[in-house]
């Protein structure tokens, strides 16, 4: 059924590969002009109305082109957040702000620590009991390894005056919005993943050793097999965690959690065995594999380390 | 012997509580490379004031260490977390091995009292089309009356921007079998025509180095063992990184490394424990794998792959410990954006361990040119085709 979006799809991916592949920072309202930030807004408030299925299509392209910009605070999560929520006049008007571009809207859920985009951002809305507050903030940059990713301590001043309540059970629009966020990092780290093979095997066919290319000797060729596998078993896993998703299904939790865990923890493998195979110059800071390595690192620890989620997979054992 | 051993331990556990600074590691975090170097410099005079800086070397170089002496040195040091010396490296190890096995007494003359004096020596192997297959190396050095001339590029001069002086690998007849047409100098880097440029590494560091050699000239005398026989020079060179140094890593990764592990882990949690108690048996193997190495070196009873079995093991498990490391450390780990200098891979930062990590598995012949040394030297196997 998912089926007849294929051809959608491809197509997004081709034009988000595209414009990411352009520069390493991408500005906010390159976002906003592209038509990702509005892709799940309702049409009625100047979105595209689609799911997060094609959302997932721009956070594994992100990964692909280990991509700095603020999508996955500003856009998967704020977006995600607000759909959560009751209708109401706010709700609705942030919504159409957002799509615009008007305002960039950062949510910051646990851990309040490490909040992504937080930093810049016009509004910063708080997942409390219940729904989503809007206090006044001190937001303090935590500056990371990965200079790809903007992560920000975000603490509460004040209480804030007015709470935009959840639609249904509290607790579990919150779990959702953690599974969008887990499942969100897990593209990404799928997308990157891929490009890190993708370099590798272009590298070891060109790269000659021995006089032969470095491709040709079994060492490099099985590695390049056992990163192929690995990916083909994180791409189940993650577009069945996509659909889970994108359909709102109550189990959805099992599925993110396979495939954050799984994902995330083979990424930094598969980016650890590029830098690998690519020899002295994969070390080097030039080569940028170093970047796809940091982020997989950092990607395997947020919203969840794949040892949280495989203990959350355990409990349903007992 | 036991008891001599056992008063040598007090006597460096002694001075090690006198002479270690307690701070260095705080203080050695994100300084600038002249601060690196300088403070480098100092703890190797102090160490040489104690007899610990060269204590592989002869006697009557100043050194003269019994190895059973020096495997007590090297714990104590670890166990007391001394500074690691990083600058010194290539200086007291390959540079001495290489003079020690195949240098003129003048050169030994020249070179080893230098070094203890702080000379700072740096590797000229690699090339940018030499890696792996560093005999194809491409750097020519031809013959003009007393002098060669050399011109070419080296990659991967660790430390090449401080270097005094480097051991020069280059290609004296083109025409001869790769191995056979290679010749060993030594090259003072203060001649006109080297130019060194730093590269930065994954971490960001740029104790790399490019080194471009423009006509540069260098003195017959310099020239180490004959003509064409740099080859076998060489390996006395790689050789220095077999044995005592690999000892030296592996009880430092067993002591800081390991107990910092311990402590940031959360020990309540079985699957952790584990992993752990796991790790402490492969450290301990290791331990145990390089006391055997640096005991076969003495005898001369070292097996074919012995150092290349040491090499792969030490430098995976160092990257599954600090890959370890960094996935428990959670997302604060990500915030420490900076190491000291002189720790090596053992320095508190998880995830600048773990990605330096690869500076292990790749350097020094990789772990998948390791694998098919052990193979071949060590099972008899067949040989790939045109590997070494």
């Amino acid at each position: 059924m998912a089926h007849e979006f294929d051809e959608f799809h491809d197509e997004l991916r081709s034009v988000a590969g595209d414009l990411l592949a352009k520069d390493r920072n991408v500005d906010w309202p390159t976002l906003v002009d592209a038509g990702w930030v509005g892709l799940e807004v309702p049409e009625q408030f100047g979105g595209a109305g689609v799911t997060f299925a094609e959302v997932a299509v721009i956070c594994e392209e992100m990964g692909r082109a280990a991509s700095a910009n603020s999508y996955l605070g500003s856009a998967v999560l704020a977006i995600g957040a607000l759909k959560a929520l009751q209708p109401s006049g706010t709700r609705d008007q942030l919504l159409a702000d957002m799509a615009s571009g008007a305002v960039r809207v950062a949510v910051a859920l646990e851990p309040f620590e490490f909040v992504p985009d937080a930093e810049g951002a016009d509004r910063i809305l708080v997942v409390a009991d219940g729904g989503v507050a809007e206090p006044a903030v001190t937001v303090t940059p935590q500056p990371v390894l990965d200079e790809t990713r903007r992560l920000a301590t975000v603490t509460a001043d004040s209480e804030a005056s007015e709470v935009l309540r959840f639609e249904g059970d509290p607790g579990v629009a919150v779990r959702r919005l953690h599974e969008r966020a887990a499942v969100a990092v897990a593209c990404d780290s799928l997308g990157l993943s891929e490009a890190m093979l993708a370099a590798t095997v272009a590298y070891a066919k060109v790269r000659s050793q021995f006089g032969r290319p470095i491709g040709s000797f079994q060492a490099v060729k099985h590695a390049c097999a056992d990163m192929l596998v690995s990916i083909s078993v994180s791409r189940q896993l993650v577009s069945a965690a996509v659909e889970a998703v994108a359909e709102d299904r109550p189990d959805a939790g099992v599925a993110v959690a396979m495939a954050k865990s799984h994902a995330c923890s083979a990424a930094v493998d598969v980016a650890g065995k590029a830098m690998q195979l690519h020899g002295g110059i994969g070390y080097t800071w030039e080569s940028g594999i170093h970047v796809y390595l940091k982020r997989a690192a950092l990607n395997r620890s947020l919203f969840g380390s794949p040892a949280d989620h495989r203990r959350q997979l355990a409990q349903r054992y007992l | 012997m036991t008891a001599d051993l056992d008063d040598f331990r007090a006597t460096v556990r002694a001075w090690c509580a006198e002479h270690i600074p307690a701070d260095w590691r705080a203080a050695q975090t994100g300084v600038d490379d002249e601060e690196f170097v300088r403070f480098q410099k100092a703890w190797f005079a102090e160490l040489h004031s104690a007899g610990y800086a060269v204590p592989h070397w002869p006697r009557e170089w100043g050194g003269g260490m019994s190895v059973a002496e020096q495997v007590v040195l090297y714990q104590e040091l670890a166990a007391r977390d001394a500074p690691r010396l990083v600058l010194a490296f290539v200086s007291i190890h390959h540079a001495a091995s290489t003079l020690l096995a195949a240098g003129t007494d003048e050169q030994r003359r020249r070179h080893l009292p230098a070094i203890l004096d702080g000379e700072i020596w740096v590797q000229g192997f690699s090339e940018p089309e030499a890696g792996s297959d560093l005999a194809s190396l491409r750097t020519t050095a031809r013959r003009v009356g007393d002098s060669y001339i050399v011109s070419g590029q080296k990659l991967w001069a660790s430390g090449g921007k401080h270097a005094d002086w480097c051991l020069l690998l280059a290609r004296t007849d083109p025409d001869a079998p790769k191995r056979k047409g290679i010749s060993y100098f030594l090259l003072d880097m203060t001649t006109p025509g080297v130019e060194v440029r730093p590269i930065r590494n994954a971490i960001g560091d740029s104790h790399f180095c490019e080194v471009f050699l423009n006509d540069v000239s260098i003195p017959a005398a310099n020239l180490v063992g004959a003509e064409n026989a740099g080859w076998q020079v060489a390996q006395s060179t790689l050789g220095a990184e077999r044995g005592l140094t690999m000892l030296e890593l592996a009880e430092r990764l067993g002591n800081a490394g390991f107990r910092w592990l311990v402590q940031a882990c959360p020990l309540d949690d079985p699957v952790v424990a584990d992993q752990l108690a796991q790790f402490e048996i492969e450290i301990t193997g290791l331990r145990g794998l390089c006391r055997k190495m640096v005991e076969g070196n003495e005898a001369g009873t070292a097996g074919p792959a012995d150092a290349s079995i040491v090499k792969l093991y030490y430098s995976e498990l160092l990257q599954r410990l600090t890959d370890f490391g960094a996935e428990i450390g959670g997302l604060p780990a990500h915030t420490v954006l900076a190491k000291p200098m002189s720790s090596g891979w053992e320095s508190g930062s998880w995830l600048l361990d773990f990605i330096g990590s690869w500076e292990w598995t790749i350097p020094g012949g990789s772990s998948e040119i390791q694998r098919t040394i052990i193979a071949e030297r060590g099972l008899g196997l067949p040989r790939e085709p045109s590997v070494a």
